[in-house]
């Protein structure tokens, strides 16, 4: 799964650990996460949207998908 | 990096059931004479370091319920599943030779300290498919 995580933490300026810190995870998970290899649970995908005030979609988008 | 709790309360209980483990296993090997027929006494005190190893199983499922990191929760977990295919490859493959060879039988003993070698093999496993965020911290 596609995602626009590491754009968003850049616009804010936070490190990977920053934003681990805010989503209670580790920064091992936030890299896994920004470089595709590990697609977050549900739960944790909804931390991640609400954390950046925007839908899930506007985040993660499907390889298939094409956007 | 700090580590998770839940990885410092999994190294400090076992050490203890480590230690716990060695001195139980000495005094068995102590009180118990080679040969010692299956007396409930010599099975009572042969069992005694089988509760170190419950506990050391105990402590890797507190390890998994303790660990509110889905991402590290999924390293651990797939440590144990490589951990697990490989006991039970050996443990098919070497029964099948000793049902039709004359090789030399493994004691059932040894299945708990092939699967922890299993998962050394299964931390390489995520080191090299999750490079340097497989190596739980």
């Amino acid at each position: 799964m596609k995602n626009r995580l590491k754009i968003l933490r850049a616009e804010r300026d936070w490190s990977q650990q920053a934003l681990a810190d805010r989503l209670g995870v580790s920064r091992q998970s936030v890299n896994a996460i920004e470089t595709g290899k590990y697609d977050p649970s549900l739960p944790l995908a909804f931390r991640i949207a609400a954390l950046f005030n925007l839908a899930i979609e506007d985040i993660f988008s499907s390889p298939s998908s094409g956007e | 990096m700090a580590r998770h709790p839940a990885y410092r309360r999994y190294t400090r209980r076992m050490a203890g059931l480590g230690a716990a483990y060695v001195a139980a296993i000495l005094v068995a090997a102590t009180f118990i004479p080679d040969g010692s027929p299956p007396t409930p006494a010599a099975i009572a005190l042969a069992l005694v370091p089988g509760i170190a190893v419950l506990g050391v199983i105990w402590t890797m499922g507190r390890l998994l319920l303790e660990l509110d990191d889905e991402y590290l929760r999924l390293l651990e977990v797939r440590k144990f599943i490589v951990a697990t295919g490989l006991l039970l490859a050996f443990a098919s493959l070497w029964g099948l030779l000793e049902l039709f060879t004359a090789v030399p039988r493994v004691p059932v003993f040894y299945a708990f300290p092939v699967w922890c070698l299993g998962l050394g093999a299964g931390a390489l496993y995520n080191r090299l498919t999750m490079g340097e965020d497989g190596s739980c911290p």
